[in-house]
């Protein structure tokens, strides 16, 4: 909106122009900076959501592409078109563009562009991570896709099995690219985790109290828990294979100790909740379009967030479902059956919520609903024969055959791709402005759900008679070609859709006709506004009284357009977000948040420099970029605080709330918290990859190795006291006002690291000797190591905050960087103490 | 009468945790028990590790119980309460409502897991 452009709700002349003077000041403060640099250090949540959402679809075409030169190789038996190999290299690379490149970021991006409007909030609380979550993702998806120009794609299926992956079988460089630019594009989705958990719990408007928040707020919430624990175990089991792969460890090969099922185990772990990662958040989209288009609240509220946090919950215990065929003892896959089955209670809920609602309501047939009902049918679908192959013995029957290609794609483009087609059509009459043709939304539509039917619905056959999947072609005697040339034909009708989709959300931008705003009456807050999006989304935040504000009280469109209510001033000329209670929503809190840099770009391009030196082998080169990524992260944390920020602002006359520095609830501690359930994921991960590989070992120690004598052992955990007293006195000794003696504790704590470092590891060098021997060796090594990086970590969250306080950054009223590092220095005090009973007491205790 | 507890969001999911504790361990004491020999004497016609498994099974169903119970506590409080109809007030009925609800399903959930052990043996 113009600064210039008259507003009749404000109410004198007087007020008007103070008005206008307020949005300019608004407009300057949250604007992009101009031309390519601009763009370049843009850290906007609208700006960097967009960038995923486009980028999300580009590779969503360049994974459509590979999967139409596989179906024309499977059109009819003994095709020509691809050879084995580079069809193994276009199944590999389809399945891993659509999961990791596709799927999860283009949800993350619809998440981070609707969040902050749905809870009435500015920005989201960590805007630079946003950014550089997105540089990760794209230089990730790229470093992967180069492995093109270097003849060594990863052939080896999307899911990596050992012992095909590891060094002996696949010597070439192919696996390294997938390890590698996975892990670093993955990077993005647990940063937006945090970002997201902390936007939702603490920065919702006020008055938005738990039972307010709208359903897909709900489940991007759920989904963000779900990655924070989902992802560690395949970023887990990458790191392992990696170094197996670059330093001859053991992990997974078993001449030396190691078992292949373990990578299964770990990438399952993650794989099966990656099911409901993509699926929730097209779940939380349905919810929104339903209730919209039936033009009535939801039917079932508390019952839909029950099933969203339930789901969240069991889809945690399915993942050996994936594994029913390598022999696990019968009583363990009953388990997993029986949870496998008990998923679709919540899923069920869900699903009559939504028909419920439509059948109280006055169902409109517009673009989005359609989508909605084509989601209903192949969803269904595809949830019927996921419960068809929780059973054991027809998931034997059909495993590894196209019946599971038809299966996971009716999921997971029922449960993805439909929703996220409803979703964008209803919101782009939101971020355009503006209104889609009517005509080739429609043609899409049909395109994309017969084209889709008529190329899956026949694999269900194809399968059950046999037909292998990740073969690049099939016996005649099978009888299925007629089926699998229908297939192919489809296929191509399919993408002929999304195609037209993708052309019509473009021309819509371009030349689409401008709507009205909120043209489909939609009651939830994004609608309230301005039509194009103002880059601070609400001149002022809005106070909310229901789960529908622009239903209850049309009045609050108005209000969040005018400069008079919470922070409708730009004070200093920061950009500030409003803190609120995590159940309550009530105002806690002002969040200054980080305007536009240089630092998200820079330091994701170091690490894509880091990681290329690594899988050339020059390790000197990525050993080198480590000293421009410390002093950039370094910067980074620098700048994350004001010495002169005021200690309150007044938010709205006769409001002042403290800023985030000196709040209870602040970002920065709920960053920690988020950061910490990934860490002990990870970690979690880590020891079960120990005692799983104890489990199937005849001895343990293995290979020779020893376990290190009691005294020396605990010589050597006893100077981890000296970090932990740290903790409890530093805050305390801050608190009083002692601000030398704070230092003091950080120091001692530091030294204490230190000890514990020089004396543990060469103490358990001589008892276990090098990591290559053994998979006992290697994943003692590996514990070893983990915890030791978070020592120093810690040491270097210790000495940087020992020199905020020196500078006056970090005082007894702005502690929140002094309350951060305690807690760091406890949960590395935590999980040493662990590892350390891990190593040294249980081989003693077996 | 004592205060009630106040529904925080970690009690909320308390019962959907001891379903993953429930599942957890019943996967982890099945393994031991094949590939260690855990616990494989017979006891009363069944293995020594069926009637653990069923122990865990039972004290799980108990804890979620208790769960619900303290959730039923604080609702019968909030309904007691003159501050019933203000918005801080419907909120915690909210929660504990999901809370009341996410007991059934985990209960639900628990049941469902331990059902095979009335049909297979441990090793299977």
């Amino acid at each position: 909106m113009s600064a210039a452009t008259p507003d009749h709700t404000i109410p004198t002349p007087g007020d008007h122009l103070r008005h206008a003077d307020r949005l300019a000041r608004l407009e300057r403060v949250w604007a992009n900076a101009p031309g390519l640099a601009g763009q370049l250090t843009a850290v906007n949540h609208s700006t960097v959501s967009m960038r995923f959402i486009v980028t999300g679809f580009a590779f969503l075409l360049v994974g459509g592409l590979l999967s139409m030169f596989m179906r024309l190789q499977l059109a009819w038996p003994g095709l020509q078109v691809l050879d084995p190999q580079r069809y193994a290299q276009f199944v590999t690379m389809h399945g891993t563009t659509m999961m990791f490149l596709f799927a999860v970021p283009i949800m993350g991006g619809f998440g981070m562009y609707l969040v902050p409007k749905m809870i009435g909030a500015r920005d989201l609380p960590f805007p630079r991570l946003s950014s550089f979550g997105y540089w990760c993702y794209l230089f990730g998806g790229l470093f992967l896709y180069s492995s093109f120009f270097f003849g060594s794609v990863p052939d080896t299926g999307w899911f990596m099995y050992t012992p095909l992956s590891d060094a002996t079988y696949s010597p070439d460089k192919g696996v390294d690219f997938w390890l590698i630019g996975v892990t670093f594009a993955e990077i993005a989705a647990v940063v937006s985790a945090v970002e997201m958990i902390t936007a939702i719990l603490i920065t919702r408007a006020p008055g938005m109290d738990l039972r307010r928040m709208p359903l897909f707020v709900w489940a991007m919430l759920v989904t963000s828990f779900m990655i924070a624990f989902g992802f560690p175990p395949l970023i887990l089991a990458s790191i392992l294979l990696e170094i197996q792969r670059a330093f001859d460890f053991a992990f997974f090969e078993v001449a030396r100790g190691g078992d292949p099922l373990l990578w299964q185990h770990l990438f399952w772990l993650f794989g099966h909740p990656e099911v409901y990662i993509i699926f929730l958040p097209g779940a939380g989209v349905v919810s929104m379009v339903v209730q919209t288009f039936a033009r009535r609240p939801i039917v079932g509220y508390t019952w839909v967030v029950l099933a969203l946090v339930a789901t969240g919950f069991l889809s945690f215990g399915l993942w050996v479902h994936h594994m029913f065929a390598v022999g696990i003892p019968l009583l363990a896959l009953a388990f997993f059956s029986a949870a496998s089955m008990m998923v679709a209670i919540p899923t069920g809920i869900q699903i009559f919520a939504w028909l419920a609602t439509l059948w109280a309501g006055k169902p409109w047939l517009r673009v989005p609903m359609l989508y909605i009902i084509g989601f209903f049918v192949v969803f269904v679908c595809g949830g019927l024969t996921g419960v068809m192959l929780a059973f054991v013995p027809f998931n034997w029957q059909v495993h590894d055959t196209h019946f599971v290609v038809a299966h996971l794609h009716y999921v997971l483009i029922g449960g993805l791709m439909f929703p996220l087609f409803a979703g964008l059509y209803y919101w782009l009459p939101l971020a355009s402005g503006r209104m889609p043709s009517e005509s080739l939304s429609r043609s899409g539509f049909w395109l994309v759900f017969i084209g889709f039917n008529l190329a899956f619905l026949p694999m269900h056959i194809t399968g059950m008679a046999g037909m292998p999947r990740r073969v690049d072609t099939y016996a005649m005697e099978l009888g299925v070609q007629w089926l699998n040339l229908l297939s192919t034909a489809a296929g191509f009708v399919m993408a002929v859709g999304v195609v037209a989709i993708l052309i019509d959300v473009a021309l819509c931008f371009l030349l689409g006709r401008r709507g009205v705003e909120n043209p489909w009456q939609a009651g939830t807050l994004e609608w309230a506004i301005p039509s194009p999006v103002p880059t601070y989304n609400f001149a002022s935040v809005p106070q909310i009284e229901s789960r529908y504000p622009l239903w209850d009280n049309p009045e609050v469109i108005a209000a969040t357009r005018r400069t008079d209510g919470l922070l409708g001033e730009a004070h200093d000329d920061r950009r500030e977000i409003l803190g609120t209670g995590i159940q309550s929503g009530r105002p806690e809190q002002v969040i200054r948040v980080s305007t536009s840099t240089w630092l998200p770009i820079l330091a994701a391009f170091t690490i894509a420099v880091l990681l290329a030196g690594f899988i050339t082998s020059q390790y000197w080169l990525s050993i080198l970029m480590l000293i421009p990524l410390i002093g950039l992260f370094l910067h980074w944390v620098w700048t994350t605080g004001d010495r002169h920020a005021p200690v309150e602002i007044e938010v709205a006359p006769g409001l002042r709330l403290p800023t985030q520095a000196s709040a209870r609830n602040a970002p920065g501690w709920w960053a920690l918290v988020g950061t910490l359930l990934i860490d002990g994921s990870l970690f979690a991960s880590l020891v079960f990859a120990y005692f799983y590989l104890w489990l199937n070992a005849p001895v343990w120690p293995a290979g020779g190795a020893t376990v290190m004598a009691l005294t020396p052992a605990l010589v050597a955990l006893a100077p981890l006291a000296l970090p932990l007293f740290a903790s409890w006195l530093g805050p305390a000794a801050l608190a009083a006002g002692r601000l030398r003696t704070a230092i003091v504790w950080q120091a001692v704590a530091i030294t204490g690291g230190a000890l514990f470092l020089s004396l543990h590891l060469p103490a358990l060098w001589a008892a276990v000797g090098a990591p290559q021997v053994h998979a006992y060796a290697s994943v003692v090594w590996t514990l070893a190591g983990f915890h030791a990086v978070h020592v120093v970590v810690a040491m270097l969250v210790g000495g940087f905050t020992a020199t905020r306080i020196q500078c006056g950054y970090v005082d007894a009223v702005r502690s929140l960087e002094s309350r951060v590092a305690a807690a760091f220095w406890r949960y590395t005090v935590g999980i040493g103490v662990i590892t350390w009973a891990v190593l040294h007491l249980f081989p003693r205790w077996v | 009468m004592s205060r009630p507890p106040r529904m925080t969001l970690t009690r909320m999911c308390a019962p959907y945790a001891l379903w993953a504790l429930h599942f957890l361990t019943l996967y982890s004491l099945q393994g031991l028990a094949c590939a260690q020999q855990l616990w494989r004497g017979r006891v009363g016609g069944l293995e020594l590790m069926t009637w653990v498994l069923w122990g865990v099974t039972a004290a799980i169903l108990v804890a979620i119980a208790w769960e619900a119970w303290r959730a039923w506590q604080i609702r019968r409080a909030l309904l007691a309460s003159e501050e019933a109809g203000r918005a801080d007030h419907a909120r915690r009925h909210f929660m504990v409502v999901l809370c009341l609800l996410g007991a059934a399903i985990s209960a639900l959930g628990v049941v469902f897991t331990a059902s095979p052990l009335a049909m297979l043996q441990t090793c299977a």
